[in-house]
């Protein structure tokens, strides 16, 4: 996992996580409050600055984490930019280009391209466990955190699991055709399915032994700069929104 | 498909997370009642979003000749039950935001609504007509998952014919259009992963039946089947 990866290893892994999602908040309320399109887009080309050159990450790995939203923006801006007329008969559609909807599909794809940038801002540059102990301060219900805790723990043992026995069945030619790698996809997920029960059962032993009897905890992290880093986000991000509402 | 990140305008974005909070809290007070009964539930379901998250990343073979990602919706409400899917999904959601950059946060209420709601409560309710119909056991899955997924990728494109209507023709032709697009990729998605789901099945019932009894999924009598 590419952002993953980017979130230990980024120049601010040290900031506290609240001032980032403080600036994070600001950032899409900026994309969501700007006068006009190019607003929008300026936005998103401060808050992609701000991730690269601030945090440090490869414009390479940006640009591939954010491909899979692009292509959804694309395609779905290209729907927009089109006008489906459908007739009073059978089979009288026309299709043309609406062009009093440039300017919504202008609007759309800043503001789109402002939330994509202020998301990437917050998960490229802040691990989930940090995210989840946010939620946990801002009193997020107790079982969701719990869910959220076992779910991140456990989901690299299955990744694992998933990535030696794709392994496994590729060297038996298990995904040599469709045929094959449809019966070897299915055993497989059967084997992980079975092991959804077995791993929390086995889980819940140990937590048993331990004499767990209620909600997951774990040792937080402390950061010491937390004021200072508070009020660089706020005033980075209060700048940041001024500036979507003026500039027009 | 996942909506992105500020696509939706602000009052669909607010009035999809206002209508699928009751379910996901209604799912909340259901998992709290489970656990007070059978506390190693806590671990069951925290195991289930990462198996789910999982399965989504896992690439599938479609029937077109490409490759795509399977939901997961259809497999998870017969597993889990459609009830415990919406928490569930909207934690899988929100690690796909965060780790995937695959959704978003503004539309996370918008994706819960499609993937973590209607896609199991519609495969879930399928699964029990096919099974009241007394449907051959594996058809049951297959129309459970590959409707499931159907309905999911029709309720993403009435939401955003919803937000965006066609100036011309509308909802109507707003729903077409997205629609259209949209079917090139979930229609071959949504057979291949019904394939899968009856596969997946299959295999759990011919290698581990045991397992399968006592996860409650399936009766003695399916099992041998």
């Amino acid at each position: 996992m590419l952002i993953e990866q980017s979130a230990y290893t980024n120049r601010w892994r040290r900031v506290s996580p609240a001032a980032k999602g403080l600036f994070t908040l600001c950032g899409l309320v900026a994309a969501f409050a700007a006068a006009t399109p190019v607003t929008a887009c300026g936005i998103a080309v401060v808050l992609c600055a701000v991730t690269i050159l601030g945090a440090g990450i490869p414009p390479g790995r940006y640009l591939r984490v954010a491909a899979p939203a692009l292509l959804f923006l694309f395609v779905s801006t290209m729907s927009l930019a089109v006008s489906l007329k459908i007739g009073g008969s059978v089979g009288d559609v026309s299709l043309h280009m609406a062009q009093t909807e440039y300017a919504k599909v202008a609007q759309v794809c800043g503001r789109s391209l402002g939330g994509l940038a202020a998301l990437l801002f917050l998960t490229l540059t802040t691990p989930l466990i940090d995210i989840i102990a946010l939620l946990r301060r801002l009193k997020a219900p107790e079982i969701l955190l719990d869910i959220m805790v076992l779910c991140y723990r456990t989901l690299f043992v299955f990744s694992e699991a998933v990535h030696d026995t794709i392994t496994a069945q590729s060297a038996r030619l298990g995904y040599a055709n469709v045929r094959l790698s449809m019966r070897s996809l299915g055993g497989l997920v059967a084997n992980i399915t079975v092991q959804v029960w077995q791993r929390s059962q086995a889980l819940h032993l140990a937590a048993m032994a331990r004499n767990n009897d209620g909600p997951l905890r774990f040792l937080e992290h402390t950061y010491p700069n937390f004021k200072r880093d508070m009020c660089i986000a706020l005033c980075a991000g209060t700048a940041l929104v001024a500036l979507s509402m003026v500039i027009v | 498909m996942h909506i992105m990140e500020g696509f939706l305008p602000v009052k669909h974005a607010i009035g999809w997370t206002v209508a699928s909070a009751p379910f996901v809290a209604y799912g909340l007070h259901t998992i709290n009642k489970r656990i007070k009964e059978k506390p190693e539930q806590r671990m069951l379901l925290g195991v289930a979003a990462a198996f789910t998250f999982v399965l989504s990343a896992l690439k599938m073979p479609s029937v077109t000749g490409s490759c795509s990602h399977p939901t997961g919706t259809g497999l998870g409400a017969i597993l889990f039950g459609p009830t415990a899917m919406a928490p569930i999904g909207m934690v899988v959601l929100l690690f796909q935001a965060i780790l995937l950059a695959h959704g978003g946060l503004t539309t996370l209420g918008a994706n819960i609504f499609s993937m973590a709601i209607v896609g199991p409560f519609a495969a879930a309710a399928i699964y029990r007509l096919a099974k009241t119909a007394k449907l051959p056991f594996g058809i049951s899955i297959f129309l459970a998952a590959s409707l499931g997924d159907l309905l999911t990728y029709v309720t993403t494109s009435c939401q955003l014919a919803l937000a965006f209507p066609d100036p011309a023709g509308g909802f109507a032709a707003s729903f077409a259009k997205f629609a259209t697009v949209f079917a090139i990729t979930q229609i071959p998605l949504a057979i291949s992963e019904g394939l899968l789901t009856v596969i997946v099945f299959n295999a759990l019932a011919r290698f581990n039946p045991k397992e399968l009894k006592e996860m409650n999924v399936v009766t003695a009598q399916e099992v041998q089947a």
